[in-house]
């Protein structure tokens, strides 16, 4: 059954985050989702790095030191992979950095990027919609492509990593939450994480927050999130009483970074 | 069938392909052609998400949405079906299939459908989705009809994998993420706009619509500018939004 396939896949990879989370007990952080995901889907390295609107990609985390260099080279030449995601807000998937292709595509990254010991290289956008927070990187030694539950597999660390990033940016967001964010595990409804399942009335409900908060669409998400947390409610059910117009949020009385719209 | 709607259709199609096109609003162009073409009431469009659930990505009417979506939460239905196996699935008489779909024969029922037929979206050996056309009286689809309607799931196939080559799995995997992202930011720009102009979501989404199409831009690009705040929507005010563009044609240079 695919729904419950998915479910299952992504459980068990929040499990392993949680398990791993735990055993450091500190909050989760992008660098758990980098160093399972590279254990799960038997990747070499991965990184994270964070898209910010007006410049190049600011480096979150590596694994080790090729995934460092891989995007080092992408700053330096200005493309690759991660560029490509970014501009395009899809995936990019190159199961072998020799392929003919490659070299007219990113003729200066993609020799380097060999040189340095990489094979294969994905990049996974950190994205909800609008949302844009940053990439994935992965690469392998070896050249081949992710099979299907692989990729998958790289969307769901990619959608954690994505709501990773956005509780990162707004502490204040998840204090207002009162709870300790998706950092705790499993969250209220037996929800890991609050994103089991996308639908449409979550982003729904976040385009309406951002007027109704004259905030971004960021921030209108972590809102949401947020308010979940502190009523201990699913994250959909929320979403839905806000599309229905039975529940409304009010801008907050001391407007941090992205203020009115 | 209307004989001039289907070769109008299959150039409509193409032209998207080339002037500002927006996979979205393709498989939304699509799934209204299906309805008129075909002898449909309602057709919904799902494609699968890589990681494990489908989705629903057009549908010609928020019925049709909803009984698509049904289907996608109960995990059971003729799309789905048609989905795993990759062939056509039918029932000519949903009244009747209660036994094989308890729970959507049920929905599809209470939605006004009697009768459904589901056409698989294949690139070769893969199923990256499927095509469900509904009718408000059972009986069988017509022949020719179904296979119209696999010729124009087809053409949406290969409208996904648009502008890049056709030849490699991870192409093809790129652009669903892109199309299914798309969807996202669209879901998002209807809030948003429905927020603003106090209409219901499925209200704003036809403003959305119409509002692309007149000003000749991709729906999603649109709907991203709209949300980031780059490009306002200044004809839009309470009372003075433009009709919805159900029928309409995009428009271009004059046939």
């Amino acid at each position: 059954m695919a729904g419950d396939r998915a479910a299952s896949r992504a459980e068990i990879i929040w499990n392993l985050l949680a398990s791993r989370v735990a055993s450091r007990g500190a909050p989760a952080s992008v660098a758990d989702v980098c160093a399972v995901c590279v254990e799960t889907l038997g990747m070499s390295g991965a990184a994270v790095t964070a898209s910010g609107k007006s410049g190049p990609g600011h480096v979150m985390c590596v694994t080790d030191e090729v995934s460092e260099q891989i995007e080092e080279l992408q700053l330096t030449f200005g493309e690759g992979p991660r560029v490509d995601a970014s501009a395009d807000g899809g995936p990019v998937l190159v199961p072998d950095l020799g392929a003919g292709d490659v070299a007219a595509r990113w003729p200066a990254f993609g020799p380097a990027a060999r040189l340095a010991g990489a094979a294969a290289v994905f990049a996974l956008p950190l994205q909800i919609g609008a949302i844009s927070v940053g990439v994935l990187g992965l690469y392998r030694r070896q050249p081949g492509p992710l099979s299907a539950d692989q990729l998958g597999d790289a969307l769901v660390f990619a959608d954690t990593a994505t709501v990773l990033m956005l509780d990162r940016e707004d502490q204040a967001a998840r204090d207002r939450g009162g709870g300790t964010g998706p950092g705790g595990g499993t969250g209220p409804g037996g929800q890991p994480w609050q994103l089991a399942l996308r639908r449409a009335e979550i982003d729904q409900a976040t385009g309406m927050l951002t007027e109704q908060l004259g905030v971004g669409i960021e921030e209108a998400f972590v809102r949401l999130r947020a308010y979940a947390y502190a009523q201990d409610r699913r994250l959909a059910d929320v979403a839905r009483d806000v599309v229905a117009r039975t529940l409304r949020m009010e801008p907050d009385p001391n407007p941090r970074r992205d203020g009115v719209a | 069938m209307d004989i001039d709607l289907l070769p109008e259709t299959f150039v409509e199609l193409a032209d998207t392909l080339v002037a500002g096109f927006d996979i979205i609003e393709f498989l939304h162009v699509l799934t209204d052609r299906s309805v008129e073409l075909l002898g449909a009431s309602a057709a919904g469009l799902l494609l699968a998400d890589p990681r494990g659930e489908m989705r629903v990505v057009a549908a010609s009417s928020e019925q049709a949405r909803l009984v698509e979506l049904f289907q996608v939460q109960n995990d059971e239905g003729p799309c789905l079906d048609c989905f795993r196996s990759g062939l056509p699935v039918t029932s000519a008489d949903l009244s009747a299939a209660s036994g094989r779909w308890p729970h959507f024969a049920a929905a599809a029922g209470r939605a006004g459908f009697a009768a459904v037929q589901a056409l698989p979206m294949r690139l070769r050996d893969e199923t990256i989705g499927a095509l469900n056309l509904f009718r408000d009286v059972p009986g069988p689809f017509d022949r020719a009809d179904i296979r119209i309607g696999q010729a124009l799931a087809d053409v949406a196939t290969i409208g996904l994998l648009n502008e890049r080559s056709l030849r490699r799995s991870e192409t093809l995997n790129e652009q669903l993420q892109s199309a299914l992202n798309s969807r996202v930011i669209i879901e998002q720009a209807k809030g948003k706009l429905a927020e603003r102009l106090g209409l219901d979501v499925d209200d704003a989404f036809n403003v959305l619509r119409g509002c692309a199409r007149s000003r000749n831009r991709g729906l999603s690009e649109l709907a991203r500018a709209f949300i980031d705040g780059s490009e306002e929507l200044p004809d839009l005010k309470p009372g003075k939004t433009p009709p919805a563009p159900q029928r309409g044609r995009p428009p271009g240079p004059p046939r």
